[in-house]
């Protein structure tokens, strides 16, 4: 009995270790016959990015028969917080999409783990397609702040932060849509004492309510602060004008009640589902959301407009795409990147609900997507793009996040936030010199 | 339970012994139920479309059973790759995981070593390191031998740390270990390597079967050095994949109920089919 | 047993030694060299001393995330090996008992099921009932009359812990509920008897007879689950992510964020270092009280 037991228990062991250790994946182990176009990304698969990328892809197989494509979709925790290890590995695909911002693309930059797509840019004119702005997000300089430097991504759509609001709802109290932020703050009042939730707020994540609050802050702002603010550059008083009128804005709806009372229990999932089943009429929240809206919203009217009566906006160009600097095929990377830059893939990415860099408006089809689409326009128009509040600093949201729970929770005063926040800031920005 | 136990047992009251019967019975029935209830919540919202959990929350019942959101998931995750590396490794690090375990009691526990404690605290130092300490440097170190992104990597490093714990608790078993037995096999002229696979491991069959159990559960849903160590599709193990549906912006929350059903299942399945094995194999009073 | 005859056996603890120094002690090291620079976890690390444990001494959440470990010692090993130890000795001889081995086993089995689920399912679960609007806890509250007791319960800072240990004390239970199981049927059944034919009530079997004997498991399962409530990780991860505020943060999630997030490796490996030292003097304690014990209790 025993022998028989230590018999079985070691072939399996053995078989184990075999079927665990047969098939390593590695690049230099691949048959090197067929080459191999990886490209990695994580928008799910029906968003509109996804799809058009897919076209792309298509095209790419049409213009490159001999090469076998693989594409994965990826769990974007793990991209975001290995990201570094990843890179920094053989095991790297040939296009990866990674965040924009100092503290992911930034970082990988300074370290030396994406290729410069400078040159390979401007011969194939993708900085053409970018505009100014856009390029913004794309380019790192040695510190890994953007802003400058060479262009280590490139970037297809865009994404920018409105009020998604419910229109019957306005209508049943005689409201329209405020062209002003005295007329916001009117309108949420009146709800407020019809006994309603003006707005839905899922500050039981960390990252929602820092849109609330950048709105607000934008109020006051310049594109003098923004752009110290962003690139670590200059004096950012984060007690003056523009921070301090945000942030006591922001405490005061929520003592009027504008928020309810239990956001910080709510994550972001459910505090978009209190919108669309109607019971608050207003959401204040990003582009990213829109899709799944056009088809969860069934029993309402409803419209988007920007936070009214200032210039900027939080948004920015969408998640980059890059080359990883260890990656095997890079002409085949450029080639599919050519290709999602398109106006072709562009256009599919317009009329699947998206808001792409490179497309005719006038050709989506879809109402609602062409008002998506004008609205970001006139951002980049007006010079108005001022990007994320949680950038500038790795970590940042952290810091940005945990203390506007506090103090929608009450437990700390508008001051004690923006000192919990200038810490970080100023010592992050202090150790680059 | 020997027999003369269960004589002196049915010698009480019969009418009283009814009653408490069925409340013990009706009690814990409740608690189990209120154990339970998470569980049910994940399968009664992995049936219901996004639409429907939109609607009307996730307290309420789905309209139709329907396998749609299965068969989208599966094909989605690439479950069934999934599903055979998780099984892989965790079955591979379990055996593994026991073997050094065992090895290292057998000298500790049974074997009386010079410096028990010392070598104890040594093997325990795997349990008290949190994971993140080990991210970086092993990062480096399997780079080199290019065992990045590799199955073996996460069996290695988790039959190691689950053979800290395996170690502690065969060694405490260990030391009451009914002594005449060994002295006795001893004087028949056994070896030590005869002394451990004829009477040490048959007896202590109850300890390993439970840390087979334990050693693969807990391999199974790892999930924060599989995510260091499994990066590309066809390396991942199941619980990496659920989190497949937790997007940068939301979740798409009744996929990831599916997901998660899916990924329970053979581990409940594995459990239940082990439970047997585990109260055929036991035999109290085997010293008798 | 004679030296001469424990010679032999140091031969078999060669593998375990051997693995242990690579994939344990060699990484043990390169974190405590990582503590003293400033790292962001490519390219080259500088040297700085002391100065990461000089800004922890400083750093307020540093400090929170230690006390917050400790509270949680209290629902992860403490009501868990009680609770445990009760239910399990209720399922042995009672259930086992009266409606057979099968029952008992189909109720360990049940109970243990928590600990089979990934965390990352558990702490989605645990979100809907927490939910204050339409979440169970409350719902419930609300429905036998207690509605003035419903709450935020992740979201306000006074609740959110607690809550986070409401989760715990459901997933650990099972652990040394099956642990203790398989301890109670090395007892010889006799000395049960004997002791209730002489009067004693259950606890008082309990107390005097099964504790005493089931000691090694009992070691076992305090140590165990104290070391997981100091490196208690995903929980925090997947519900709260530390928050609101501070209220939740633990010290193996405030490392891995330095590590992570933050790419601020030095840092991280500094935090990890303390919460490691303070683990590894807990065990030191622990280990040295037990083969004490047993040594007493004599070979």
């Amino acid at each position: 009995m025993n022998h028989k037991m230590l018999r079985l228990v070691f072939t399996m062991l053995a078989i184990s270790i075999v079927l665990a250790t047969g098939v390593v994946p590695s690049q230099q182990r691949a048959l090197a016959q067929d080459r191999v176009f990886r490209l990695w990304h994580y928008e799910p698969a029906d968003s509109a990015m996804a799809i058009s990328w897919n076209y792309a892809l298509e095209q790419f197989q049409a213009m490159h028969p001999d090469v076998k494509v693989e594409f994965e979709e990826k769990v974007f925790e793990q991209i975001q917080e290995t990201g570094m290890m990843i890179l920094n590995s053989d095991d790297v695909p040939d296009v990866m999409e990674i965040n924009k911002g100092n503290a992911t693309a930034g970082l990988y930059a300074s370290a030396g783990l994406l290729t410069d797509l400078t040159d390979v840019a401007e011969e194939r004119g993708w900085t053409e397609v970018l505009s100014p702005s856009i390029q913004t997000t794309c380019r790192y300089d040695e510190n890994g702040i953007m802003g400058s430097g060479n262009l280590y991504g490139i970037t297809t759509y865009g994404e920018f932060v409105m009020v998604y609001y419910n229109k019957d709802m306005f209508e049943e109290y005689g409201l329209e849509v405020p062209t002003s932020l005295e007329e916001f703050e009117a309108v949420a009042d009146t709800f407020v004492e019809a006994g309603i939730v003006p707005l839905t707020l899922g500050a039981g994540d960390i990252w929602p309510a820092t849109h609330n609050w950048y709105e607000l802050v934008l109020y006051q702002a310049d594109r003098e602060l923004i752009s110290n603010f962003q690139f670590l550059q200059g004096d950012v008083d984060f007690h003056g004008e523009a921070f301090t009128f945000g942030t006591e804005k922001l405490a005061e709806h929520v003592e009027k009640g504008y928020y309810g009372d239990d956001a910080t229990g709510v994550i972001y999932d459910d505090s978009n589902a209190a919108f669309v089943q109607g019971t608050t009429p207003m959401n204040l929240t990003g582009s990213w959301a829109f899709g799944g809206f056009t088809t969860q919203i069934t029993d309402f009217e409803w419209g988007i407009f920007l936070m009214p009566g200032k210039q900027f906006n939080t948004g920015s160009g969408g998640n980059l795409f890059v080359v990883p600097e260890n990656a095997e095929n890079k002409d085949l990377a450029y080639d599919f990147l050519d290709l999602v830059l398109s106006q072709e893939a562009q256009t599919v990415m317009a009329n699947a609900g998206g808001i792409p860099i490179n497309a005719d408006i006038s050709q989506i089809e879809d109402e609602k997507v062409r008002e998506l689409n004008a609205a970001f326009a006139s951002i980049v128009e007006n010079d108005g793009l001022a990007f994320y509040p949680d950038w500038p600093v790795p970590g940042f949201m952290d810091a940005l996040g945990a203390g506007l729970q506090e103090l929608i929770g009450g437990s700390m005063s508008p001051d004690e936030f923006l000192e919990s926040i200038a810490v970080p800031y100023e010592d992050y920005k202090s150790s680059l010199e | 339970m020997s027999q003369e136990s269960l004589v002196i047992a049915s010698r009480q009251p019969q009418r009283f012994n009814r009653v408490n019967n069925l409340l013990s019975l009706v009690s814990l029935i409740a608690l189990l139920l209120l154990m339970l209830f998470p569980l049910f919540m994940i399968t009664v919202n992995s049936f219901k479309t996004d639409d429907e959990y939109y609607a009307n929350g996730p307290m309420s019942m789905p309209e139709r059973f329907s396998l749609d959101n299965v068969k989208s998931v599966w094909e989605r995750l690439d479950y069934t790759t999934k599903l055979k590396n998780s099984f892989v490794i965790s079955f591979t690090t379990a055996v593994l995981g026991i073997g050094l375990s065992l090895l290292n009691s057998f000298a500790l526990g049974i074997g009386r070593i010079k410096g028990k404690a010392f070598f104890l605290v040594f093997f325990i130092m795997a349990i008290t390191l949190p994971q993140e300490v080990l991210a970086y440097p092993l990062y480096y170190m399997f780079k080199e031998v290019g065992l990045y992104n590799s199955r073996l990597s996460v069996v290695l490093i988790f039959a190691v740390l689950h053979s800290a714990f395996g170690t502690y608790l065969l060694t405490s078993v260990f030391s009451v270990f009914p002594r005449e037995l060994l002295e006795a096999a001893m004087i028949d002229g056994c070896s030590k390597l005869q002394l451990l696979y004829r009477i040490v491991v048959p007896i202590s069959r109850p300890s390993l079967s439970v840390l087979f159990v334990f050693f693969f559960i807990l391999t199974w849903n790892e999930f924060f050095l599989p995510l260091i160590f499994l990066v590309s599709n066809d390396t991942q193990t199941v619980p990496l994949a659920i989190a497949m549906f937790q997007g940068q912006r939301g979740t798409v929350v009744t996929f990831q109920s599916t997901a998660a059903l899916l990924g329970i299942l053979p581990c409940v399945i594995f459990f239940l089919f082990f439970q047997r094995t585990l109260s055929r194999g036991i035999t109290v009073g085997s010293i008798k | 047993m004679s030296y001469k005859s424990s010679r032999g056996y140091w031969v078999f603890l060669i593998p375990g030694i051997v693995a242990f120094l690579v994939i344990i002690v060699i990484p043990m090291l390169a974190n405590i060299g990582i503590s003293f620079t400033k790292w962001r976890g490519v390219g080259d690390p500088t040297w700085i001393g002391l100065a990461n444990y000089e800004t922890a001494l400083d750093d307020k959440t540093f400090w929170a995330s230690f006390q917050n470990n400790f509270r949680l010692i209290f629902a992860m090993t403490i009501i868990p090996t009680c609770l445990g130890l009760v239910l399990a000795v209720f399922l042995f001889e009672h259930t086992a008992r009266r409606f057979g081995q099968r029952t008992a086993s189909f109720f360990r089995a049940g109970f243990y099921l928590p600990q089979i689920i990934p965390l990352v399912v558990a702490a989605i679960v645990w979100r809907w009932i927490y939910q204050p609007k339409w979440g169970v806890l409350n719902w419930l509250l609300t429905t036998i009359g207690l509605e003035s007791q419903t709450r935020n319960w992740l979201g306000d800072a006074d609740t959110a812990l607690y809550s986070i240990m409401g989760m715990l004390v459901w997933i650990q239970i099972g652990y040394p509920l099956v642990i203790f199981m398989a301890a109670l049927q090395r007892i010889d059944p006799e000395l049960h008897e004997a002791a209730s034919l002489d009067g004693a009530s259950p606890f008082q079997r309990l107390w005097h007879i099964t504790v005493p004997l089931i000691r090694p498991e009992l070691f076992v399962v305090v140590l165990t689950t104290s070391i997981h409530a100091l490196k208690v990780f995903a929980p925090v991860y997947a519900m709260t992510s530390g928050g609101p505020g501070r209220s939740t943060i633990v010290a193996s999630y405030f490392s891995y964020r330095n590590f992570f997030e933050r790419a601020n490796v030095g840092y991280g490996a500094t935090v990890a270092t303390v919460l490691t030292a303070i683990i590894v003097a807990l065990t030191i304690v622990f280990i040295t009280i037990q083969t004490r014990q047993e040594q007493s209790e004599g070979a």
